[in-house]
C-alpha cells in the first residue's frame, strides 16, 4: 500500500511540477504520529455525522428500570455452544444494603441484529429513517458503556454528544479565524493608526484571563436560554476570546509579507487592497494558517467542555461531552459507576488527534523549524 | 421550626425538628439503629469538657442575622448561637423553659406572663433582661420594614401581639385572639437590644449582621459563639463560656469545645469527607447508604434511621396574577398563567410525574411517595388520606383533553391553539434535585409538554421566588415540622412564603380563601382534636388543588461517629438536639 | 531603566481602563435591569437604593454611569455582592491570596520541573528518555485540565493519601505553626499538579528546542575545544543562553495558569476566586462577576509588566524603547 502511493508520487513527480503544498502533504504523511491523529479524527467524526446511525438509541431514549446498569456484556456461547453475539435482558433489584444488584436473565438470548429498527430519526433533517446499526429487540437493552441513571445510554449519548462537541470545535474555529485573520490581515496590511487599534483591541482581550473572561461572557447573557441558543452563544464567546491571538500573529506574517517583491509587483499591477490581502497574502499564510488551526481546534473543545461540565453550557437533556462527563465531578459517582469517566476520555482522543495533526502540519510545512511557538 | 418554614438546599437537614412518626410505613433495612423506644429515661452523664464537632454544609451562611433568614444554611448556624424563651425537648416533645423559668397562663388563654432568668449574659457579658424580649418582638418581628418570617407566624387574622414589659425580668405577652401553638412558638431567638438597637436606628438593621459583620458583635445567649468564618471555608463556633445551663453536679455547659461547620462544595464532597473521618455527623442521601453501611462497624460510626424526613421536594407552578410594578408587564404571560392557575392542569401534571422512578433512581429505593402536605413524619397531624393523584400517564392525557388541550405536531396545544412550553428551574447545588426535575421534565415531555430546564443557583431562585417573580416553575424544598401553623408563612394567602403567589392582598382563590380560614381558626382552637380535623381538611385542600405538586420523600438517615457521649438522636431533634449534653468520649 | 519600567507602567494603564469599560459593558448587556431587580428586593432599603443611585447613577447615560463606576474603582470601591451580601472587594480579598498561592506554587514547579526536564532532553536527543518525556509531554498538553483534576481526585479517594480538595483540614485550627503549612501544603499538591501539567509539557518542549539550538553554536563547540567538562558547558554557556527566550513567554504561561487555576479551584474546591467568580456567574451578581474579571486582568497585566521588567534586565541587548 505504501509502496503504491510513493511509486504514484513518484509517477506525478515525474510529470508535474512539485509544489510547495504537495511537498508539504507528502511530508506529512510521512510523519506517523500526525497520520495517527488524522485517521483517530476521521473515525471520531464519522461517528459524529453518523451518530443517528450507530447510536443503537436516540439521546433522550430512556429505560429507567435500567438506571446505572453497568455495560452490557455480550455473549458467544449459549448453552455451551457458539452462537451469534448476544445479550440477556438485566433486572435491577436492591440487596439488604440496597445496593443495586444486576441479574441477567438467562432464560431467553436477546441476538445483536445488525440494521434493525430503532428509534426514529432525520437524515440530513428531511429524510425519516429508523435503521441503526445494531440494537437488540425490546425489552433487553444494549449498554455498551453502561446506562447513566434513567437508563439511557452512555454509548449513544457520547456519541450525539460528539456532534455537540466537536461541531463547536470547527464552527469556532472558523467564526474566530474569519475575524481574526481579517482583523490581522488588515492591521498588518495598512499599519499605522488602524493597526495600533486592532492591535490594542487585541492586548485588551488577551489581558484578561480567558477562563475569566469566558464565565463573564457567559453572565452577560440570560441562564435560561434553549439549548440552541446555548450552543449559538459558546461559539460567539469562544470566537471571542479566539480571534486575538490569530489576529497578531497574521498581523506579523502580513507585516512581513508586504515588504515581499510579489506583494510590491501587484500593488504595481494596481490591484485593489482587499484583492491584494484575499489573493496574493492570505494564501501565503496558509501553511501557518491550517497548523493554527488544528492546534487551536482542541482549546474550543475544552472550552465548550468546561463551559458544560459546570453547568453554564449544554443542559440536560441533550447531550455534549462536558455534560456528559459532570456526572463524574462527584468522585462517589466514579466510584460507583466508574463509566462516568469515559467521556473525558473522548475529549483526550480528540484533542490529542488535533494536537498531533497540528504538530505535523506545522512540520510539514516548516521544515526548518524544529519547534516554535 | 418557629421561624415558619424555610426554603432549604438540599433536602435533607442537619439539625431538622420532626416528631415521633407513624410506624412501620416506610421502607426500613433490619439493622439500622431505629429511635430507641426507652429515651424517655433519658438521664444525660456527666461528661468531660473540650473536644471538636466537625459538621458540614453545604453553602456558605447567608447572614448572621436569624430573624432575616429564609434558608436553612444560616439558621443551621445561627441556632447554636441564639435561644428563645421556650425550647421544644427533642425527647418527649414538651415545651420546656429555656430563657424564661416558668410561665403563666390567664383563664381565657390570652394572657401569657413569663419570669425570664436573672443569670444569663450576652456572650459579650452583658446581662440579658425583659428589654431584649420587648425589643425583638415590637421593634423587629413586628417592624414592616424588615423581613421575616416570623412575622406570618405571630400575627393573628391580621393581628400582632401586644408585648409589654411587667418587670426587669417579666415580660407579658397579650393575644389578639387565641394561639394553640403559642408556648412553643416561644422558641423565636431573642436578640441583644444592646448591640442592635444602633443599627435599627439607622435603618441598617437587614444587614446588619451580614456575613461580613466584626465577629465578636454577633453575641447571643446560646451555647456557642461564633469565633470565626472563612468565606467559601468554614464557620468555626466556640464554646460560650458564659453559657447558663449547667449538668446536674453544677459543672457549666456545653461540653463540646467546639464547632467547625465545613462548607463543602456539594454533598459528595461531605460524603467523602465522612468516609474519611474528617467529619463526625452525615445526614445520608439514599445513595450513599449502601456504599456507608457496610463500613460501619470497622470505620466506628453507627447509622441511625428515623423513617421519613421533614425535607420534601416538590413542583410548584408560579400563579402570580400580579403585575410588575415598574414595566407594567405581568410577572407571568397571560396563556402560561391560564395552564398554571387552571387546577385540572396542575392535576394532569401530578398524574404525569413518576414517583415510583423518583424513589427507586434519586433516592435509591429509601423514600416513599408524597401527596399530603405534611410528612408522615409529622405524626399528629398528619392526614394519610388526601387525594391522591397517582402516576397515571393515561388518566393525566385525558384531563389534558376534557380540558381542551390537544396534540398537534407532537406538541400540547391548549384550546386556544397555544404550545405549552415553559422553564423549570432547580438550585444547583442538589445533584438529587436536579435528578428529581429532569425525570419531570421528561415525565411532562410525554404529554407533549416542551420543557426547559435549568439548574439555577439557590439564591437566584430565591430572589425570583420572592421578589422578581420571573419563573414558570420550579422544583424545590421547604422544611416541615410537627406543627401546621408554622408553615403560616407558606399557606396563608398572604404569607412571604406563599410560593405561587406571595403576599396576596386578598386571596385569588376559593380554596385559599379556606385555607387563610383553616390557619385563622386552626391556630384558636385549644382542643387538639377538632385542630387536627381542620388541618385535615387543609391538607385535602392541598391535595386536591395542588399549589404544590409534592414529589417523594426521602428517609432520615444518618450516620454519626463513634465517639460521643450523651447521644441519643430521635426522630424529631436528629442527632444533636441536646447538643450541649453531648460530650466526646476520651 | 527606569523610564522603560515607568514606560510600561504608563502602557498599561489605557490596556486595564479599556478593560474596565468592556466589563462595564457587559452589566449593560447582562438580561434584564439589574438595578431593577434589586429595586424590586424587599431586603434592601429604599434607602441603599438611593445611595447606589446616587453611587452608581444608574438613570443616566451609560458614559457617565461608567464614569461614576470607575470613580468608585479609583477608591477600591467595586460596588456590592448582593448574592453574598458583601463588599465586592472584600469578598475578593478574602479569596485573592489563595489563587496566588495557587498560581505561585504552580509557577515554581512548572520552572523546576521542565527547564531541566527540558535541558535533559536535549541532551538525550533521540534516546529512550526523551522519547518518554516527549510522549509524557504530549499526553500533559493533551489531557484537560478538568479531566486530569477529575482523575487525580477519584485516585486520592482510592488510596487515601492526599486530601480530597479543599485548603485546610478540619482539625486546621489545632495544628501547630508548621503542621499548618504542612497541612496546606498536602492540600496544594493536586491543584499545583493540574494546573502545572500542561504548562510543563509546553514549556519543556521549548526549553529542548532551545537548548538543542543553542548546542548547535560555534561558541558551544569552542567552549568544548578549549576542554571544559560537559557540565561546565552545560551550566555556564547552554543554560544561560537557552533560558533566555523563555522569560517572554512567562507572561503568556501566566496567562494560562491563572485561567488553569480558576478551573481546577472550582473542581478541587480550592477557595480561590475561580469559585467565587462561578458562584457570581450562576448567580448574575454582575458586580461580583465584574470585580473579579478585573482582578484577573489587573494581575496579568502586573505579570507581564514583571515579565518585561525581567527580561530587560536579564539581557542587555533589549533596548529600553
Amino acid at each position: 500500500m505504501n509502496r503504491e502511493t510513493s511509486n504514484q508520487s513518484t509517477e506525478t513527480r515525474d510529470k508535474k511540477i512539485k509544489t510547495p503544498f504537495s511537498i508539504a502533504m507528502a511530508r506529512l504523511r510521512k510523519h506517523r504520529p500526525a497520520m495517527a491523529g488524522f485517521r483517530v479524527l476521521v473515525v471520531l467524526y464519522s461517528l459524529a455525522v453518523f451518530a443517528d446511525f450507530i447510536a443503537p438509541y436516540g439521546f433522550d431514549n430512556e429505560k429507567r428500570e435500567n438506571a446505572y446498569l453497568p455495560p452490557t456484556k455480550v455473549h458467544l456461547f449459549y448453552s455451551g455452544k457458539l452462537s451469534k453475539p448476544f445479550v440477556y435482558l438485566c433486572k435491577q433489584e436492591f440487596d439488604h444494603f440496597y445496593r443495586r444488584i444486576y441479574k441477567e436473565d438467562k432464560s431467553s438470548p436477546y441476538t445483536i441484529k445488525f440494521f434493525c429498527r430503532g428509534d426514529s430519526y432525520k437524515i440530513l433533517g428531511i429524510f425519516k429513517a429508523r435503521v441503526h446499526l445494531f440494537g437488540v429487540k425490546e425489552p433487553a437493552r444494549i449498554y455498551l458503556f453502561g446506562a447513566d441513571s434513567r437508563g439511557r445510554d452512555l454509548f449513544s449519548r457520547i456519541l450525539h454528544g460528539s456532534r455537540v462537541s466537536l461541531s463547536i470545535g470547527i464552527i469556532g474555529v472558523g467564526v474566530s479565524f474569519i475575524l481574526g485573520m481579517f482583523l490581522g490581515g488588515i492591521a498588518g496590511y495598512f499599519g499605522g493608526k488602524i493597526d495600533n487599534i486592532i492591535m490594542r483591541l487585541c492586548e485588551v482581550v488577551m489581558m484578561v484571563p480567558s477562563f475569566y473572561l469566558m464565565l463573564t461572557l457567559r453572565a452577560a447573557f440570560p441562564s435560561n436560554l434553549t439549548s440552541l441558543q446555548v450552543y449559538l452563544l459558546i461559539v460567539v464567546i469562544l470566537s471571542f476570546i479566539g480571534w486575538a491571538g490569530l489576529a497578531r500573529v497574521v498581523r506579523g506574517m502580513s507585516l512581513s509579507l508586504k515588504e515581499k517583491e510579489f506583494v510590491q509587483a501587484a500593488r504595481a499591477c494596481g490591484i485593489s487592497h482587499i484583492g491584494i490581502i484575499t489573493k496574493h497574502i492570505l494564501p501565503n499564510l496558509f501553511s501557518y494558517i491550517s497548523a493554527a488551526l488544528a492546534l487551536s481546534i482542541p482549546g474550543y473543545i475544552i472550552g465548550e467542555s468546561a463551559l458544560s461540565l459546570l453547568g453554564l453550557g449544554i443542559q440536560d437533556p441533550y447531550a455534549s461531552w462536558g455534560n456528559l462527563l459532570s456526572d463524574a465531578m462527584a468522585i462517589s459517582e466514579i466510584q460507583r459507576h466508574p463509566w462516568v469517566l469515559i467521556p473525558g476520555i473522548f475529549i483526550f482522543f480528540a484533542v490529542a488527534a488535533f494536537n498531533v495533526l497540528g504538530d505535523g502540519l506545522r512540520d510539514a510545512f516548516d521544515p526548518h523549524k524544529t519547534m516554535s511557538k | 421550626m418557629r421561624k415558619g418554614f424555610l426554603l432549604s438546599i438540599i433536602s435533607l437537614l442537619i439539625l431538622c425538628c420532626g416528631c415521633n412518626k407513624e410506624s412501620s410505613i416506610s421502607p426500613r433495612t433490619a439493622s439500622d439503629k431505629k429511635v430507641s423506644q426507652e429515651l424517655d429515661q433519658y438521664i444525660p452523664e456527666i461528661g468531660k469538657r473540650g473536644g471538636t464537632l466537625t459538621l458540614s454544609t453545604v453553602s456558605d451562611p447567608k447572614s448572621f442575622n436569624p430573624v432575616v433568614a429564609k434558608e436553612t444554611s444560616t439558621t443551621e448556624i445561627t441556632n447554636l448561637i441564639f435561644e428563645g424563651l421556650t425550647r421544644m425537648d427533642g425527647v418527649n416533645l414538651e415545651v420546656k423553659p429555656n430563657l424564661s423559668r416558668s410561665w403563666d397562663i390567664s383563664e381565657d388563654g390570652l394572657i401569657f406572663t413569663f419570669r425570664l432568668r436573672d443569670d444569663v449574659l450576652w456572650q459579650d457579658g452583658k446581662k440579658f433582661n425583659s428589654d431584649d424580649v420587648i425589643f425583638t418582638f415590637n421593634d423587629l418581628i413586628f417592624n414592616p420594614a424588615i423581613p421575616s418570617s416570623s412575622r406570618d407566624i405571630f400575627t393573628i387574622d391580621g393581628k400582632k401581639f401586644k408585648v409589654e414589659k411587667t418587670g426587669e425580668y417579666e415580660v407579658r405577652f397579650t393575644l389578639p385572639k387565641k394561639f394553640a401553638p403559642f408556648l412553643m412558638s416561644m422558641s423565636q431567638e431573642i436578640l441583644p437590644k444592646h448591640i442592635l438597637e444602633k443599627p435599627l436606628k439607622e435603618g441598617r438593621f437587614n444587614y446588619a449582621w451580614g456575613i461580613d459583620a466584626p465577629i465578636n458583635e454577633i453575641s447571643g445567649t446560646g451555647p456557642f459563639k461564633l469565633a470565626k468564618y472563612l468565606p467559601g471555608e468554614r464557620v468555626i463556633l466556640e464554646r460560650n463560656p458564659l453559657y447558663w445551663k449547667r449538668d446536674s453536679s453544677g459543672n457549666s455547659l456545653p461540653y463540646i469545645g467546639r464547632i467547625v461547620y465545613l462548607i463543602v462544595q456539594n454533598q459528595d464532597t461531605a460524603f467523602l469527607k465522612f468516609k474519611e473521618g474528617e467529619i463526625d455527623y452525615y445526614g445520608m442521601r439514599g445513595e450513599d447508604y449502601p456504599a456507608l453501611k457496610p463500613l460501619e462497624a470497622r470505620h466506628n460510626f453507627t447509622v441511625f434511621n428515623t423513617g421519613p424526613a421533614f425535607g420534601e421536594n416538590f413542583l410548584v407552578f408560579n400563579q402570580n396574577s400580579g403585575v410588575n410594578p415598574r414595566t407594567n408587564n405581568n410577572f407571568v404571560k397571560p396563556e402560561k398563567l391560564d395552564w398554571f392557575r387552571n387546577k385540572k392542569f396542575r392535576q394532569a401534571v401530578s398524574c404525569a410525574i413518576d414517583k415510583a422512578s423518583i424513589i427507586n433512581i434519586v433516592l435509591n429505593g429509601l423514600g416513599i411517595p408524597q401527596y399530603s402536605s405534611m410528612s408522615p413524619a409529622s405524626g399528629f397531624f398528619y392526614n394519610p388520606d388526601v387525594v391522591k393523584y397517582e402516576y397515571n400517564i393515561e388518566k393525566a392525557r385525558t384531563i389534558l383533553k376534557e380540558e381542551g388541550f390537544v396534540i398537534r405536531d407532537g406538541f400540547l396545544e391548549d384550546a386556544k391553539g397555544r404550545r405549552v412550553e415553559f422553564n423549570l428551574y432547580t438550585n444547583s447545588e442538589s445533584t438529587e434535585r436536579i435528578k428529581i426535575a429532569q425525570i419531570i421534565r421528561k415525565d411532562l415531555e410525554n404529554l407533549g409538554m416542551r420543557v426547559n430546564f435549568m439548574p439555577l443557583e439557590f439564591n437566584l431562585l430565591v430572589s425570583k421566588l420572592d421578589s422578581t417573580y420571573d419563573w414558570d416553575a420550579i422544583v424545590l424544598g421547604l422544611t416541615g415540622g410537627i406543627e401546621p401553623h408554622f408553615g403560616a408563612n407558606v399557606w396563608l394567602s398572604s404569607g412571604h412564603l406563599h410560593l405561587w403567589y406571595p403576599r396576596q392582598p386578598k386571596p385569588s382563590t376559593a380554596w385559599e380563601a379556606r385555607m387563610d380560614q383553616i390557619f385563622v381558626q386552626g391556630v384558636q382552637e385549644f382542643d387538639r382534636n377538632k385542630r387536627k380535623t381542620l388541618y385535615d381538611e387543609w391538607q385535602v385542600l392541598v391535595s386536591e388543588n395542588l399549589p404544590l405538586i409534592y414529589t417523594a420523600l426521602p428517609l432520615s438517615i444518618f450516620a454519626v461517629r463513634n465517639k460521643f457521649g450523651n447521644l441519643y438522636p430521635t426522630s424529631y431533634g436528629g442527632a444533636f438536639h441536646n447538643l450541649e449534653e453531648i460530650y466526646i468520649k476520651p | 531603566m527606569k523610564a522603560y519600567i515607568i514606560r510600561r507602567l504608563l502602557i498599561s494603564l489605557p490596556l486595564l481602563l479599556a478593560i474596565s469599560f468592556i466589563t462595564f459593558l457587559f452589566i449593560q448587556i447582562a438580561p434584564g435591569d439589574y438595578f431593577d431587580t434589586l429595586r424590586l428586593n424587599p431586603q434592601i432599603s429604599e434607602e441603599t437604593i438611593k445611595l447606589y443611585e446616587s453611587q452608581y447613577r444608574f438613570n443616566e447615560p451609560v458614559l457617565i454611569q461608567y464614569f461614576w463606576w470607575l470613580k468608585n474603582l479609583l477608591k477600591f470601591d467595586l460596588g456590592y455582592s448582593f448574592t453574598q451580601k458583601n463588599a465586592v472587594s472584600s469578598v475578593i480579598k478574602s479569596r485573592l491570596a489563595n489563587t496566588l498561592i495557587l498560581s505561585l506554587a504552580s509557577l515554581i514547579f512548572t520552572w523546576l520541573i521542565a527547564i531541566p526536564l527540558g535541558i535533559y532532553c536535549a541532551v538525550k536527543q533521540y534516546r529512550w528518555p526523551d522519547k518518554i518525556f516527549s510522549g509524557l509531554s504530549f499526553f500533559g498538553l493533551s489531557i484537560p485540565s478538568f479531566f486530569l483534576a477529575i482523575i487525580l481526585l477519584y485516585l486520592a479517594s482510592i488510596t487515601g493519601i492526599l486530601p480530597l480538595g479543599g485548603m485546610r483540614s478540619a482539625n486546621f485550627e489545632g495544628l501547630s505553626w508548621a503542621g499548618k503549612i504542612l497541612d496546606i501544603l498536602k492540600h496544594l499538591i493536586i491543584p499545583t499538579v493540574v494546573v502545572s501539567l500542561a504548562a510543563i509539557a509546553s514549556l519543556q518542549r521549548i526549553m529542548r528546542a532551545n537548548t538543542l539550538e543553542v548546542l548547535r553554536q560555534r561558541y558551544i563547540l569552542t567552549a568544548r575545544a578549549k576542554g571544559l567538562p560537559e557540565t561546565r558547558v552545560l551550566y555556564k554557556h547552554v543554560l544561560r543562553n537557552a533560558l533566555n527566550p523563555l522569560v517572554t513567554i512567562f507572561g503568556y504561561h501566566l496567562s494560562d495558569i491563572l485561567s488553569g487555576a480558576a478551573l481546577t479551584e472550582i473542581i478541587c474546591n480550592w477557595p480561590g476566586l475561580g469559585s467565587v467568580m462561578l458562584t457570581a456567574v450562576r448567580s448574575q451578581d454582575m458586580f461580583l462577576v465584574m470585580g473579579t474579571m478585573l482582578v484577573g486582568a489587573l494581575l496579568l497585566i502586573l505579570s507581564n509588566l514583571l515579565a518585561d521588567i525581567l527580561l530587560a534586565w536579564l539581557d542587555p541587548r533589549i533596548r529600553y524603547e
